[in-house]
């Protein structure tokens, strides 16, 4: 399972989420955060991958939903917006390859190629979302139930 | 903490000043909302009702002494990336909450938080994550290399071009097409380079991911408008993108060198 790509791509998804956080002027202490956060997405999302057969949409579904709750816990202990912490972890996982690749058939009008890398952008894109909102469904029953009990 | 009624009114504005640019600077809708009322509430406003919706906000406080002021602010910016201001301004609202400082120091402060980062760090970081991603989409070292120097160039346009364009999707368009054509021109004249890679890794650079992420979760919490709105937006830049790099690879002629 670990071949040399999946560690080329580990470490330069890790390399590419520690530029992002500095994209966005993060402060080192969440750049620390965020670069493991964005380590630990892609590990889950290659082994995914992996494990998976190939399966886009749960890979990315799982990464994403585990980016989603590591910034809801890294947001909670350093007191941040979390928004902060998931922008940046989820990095590796948006769809810029599917991206070029839907409009570069468009324009050799390889209209099955289009179809198909316009379908794979859309489960990547689709897949963060729902993967997130899951999360986000949970962290908010929690927190009302919590205000219910205060 | 008693307030004057202009100093109510004055709040008010400076309350509005936050949202804004908090709203302009990759929040989420319920973040702004929350953030005022909190603030609202800190400052002895005995109700603080706002409304956000993607291009306005809207904050009536009811006072102790019965006074009730209401402002509306229209937002002309779209929502943008610079997180740092975000986190400034949520510590600063934290701050204010657990022990109110004056008006004239929280106006000053809110000016602070305005304060743009190093701009090394925003070039330094852009080059890198597309040579990084350049690497992940299947490029060799050259690609890194060549993928980060026409980060900068992004970079170069996002500071100087994104003020002159008249919206997001133009600025887009241009953009991906400048660059997608320059990366084309370098790969005929460097045969080894992956034009694919380079191109997807810069492509990172432009994708609205913060904006997307914020879209989904206004949906999920409720905010079906600003969801709704924010998403429509994504998608049109996204189209944008996709329209410059097809126009670049169909002006050079294909990838296939």
């Amino acid at each position: 399972m670990i071949t040399k790509e999946f560690i080329i791509q580990l470490i330069s998804a890790t390399v590419g989420t520690f530029g992002f956080g500095m994209i966005f002027g993060l402060k080192l202490k969440y750049l620390i955060t965020v670069t493991f956060g964005g380590f630990l997405s892609c590990g889950i999302y290659l082994s995914g991958m992996y494990l998976l057969d190939g399966n886009i949409f749960f890979a990315t579904l799982l990464a994403g939903a585990f980016a989603a709750l590591y910034s809801e816990i890294s947001a909670r202990i350093m007191k941040a917006p979390s928004t902060l912490f998931f922008v940046t972890t989820i990095i590796s996982l948006v769809p810029g390859r599917a991206l070029y690749y839907t409009c570069s058939s468009a324009v050799l009008r390889d209209w099955a190629g289009c179809k198909s890398n316009a379908n794979i952008t859309l489960q990547y894109a689709l897949a963060i979302a729902a993967g997130a909102c899951i999360i986000w469904a949970i962290m908010l029953t929690i927190e009302n139930v919590k205000k219910l009990k205060k | 903490m008693t307030l004057t009624k202009d100093e109510q009114q004055s709040l008010l504005h400076l309350l509005l000043d936050m949202g804004e640019l908090m709203y302009c600077s990759g929040s989420e809708v319920k973040r702004v909302e929350n953030t005022l009322s909190l603030m609202g509430k800190a400052y002895s406003a005995v109700e603080t009702s706002v409304l956000v919706i993607t291009a306005s906000i809207v904050v009536t406080m009811k006072f102790e002494d019965g006074n009730v002021v209401t402002e509306t602010r229209r937002i002309q910016k779209a929502g943008s990336n610079k997180l740092w201001r975000l986190e400034r301004l949520n510590a600063l609202s934290r701050r204010c909450c657990n022990n109110p400082i004056s008006l004239d120091e929280l106006h000053v402060e809110i000016k602070k938080c305005k304060e743009p980062i190093n701009k090394e760090m925003f070039y330094i970081g852009s080059a890198i994550t597309a040579g990084a991603f350049a690497v992940f989409f299947g490029g060799a070292w050259c690609d890194f290399l060549v993928a980060a120097v026409f980060a900068l160039l992004i970079c170069v346009m996002q500071k100087t071009l994104s003020h002159i364009t008249p919206n997001n999707i133009i600025f887009n368009i241009v953009c991906s097409f400048v660059v997608g054509v320059l990366i084309s021109f370098s790969a005929k004249l460097i045969p080894i380079l992956n034009v694919d890679a380079i191109i997807s890794g810069d492509i990172m650079l432009l994708i609205p991911g913060a904006a997307f992420t914020n879209a989904f979760r206004d949906l999920i919490v409720g905010d079906t408008i600003s969801g709704v709105m924010r998403l429509i937006e994504c998608v049109l830049w996204a189209i944008g993108l996709g329209i410059g790099f097809m126009l670049s690879i169909w002006l050079v002629g294909g990838i296939a060198i």
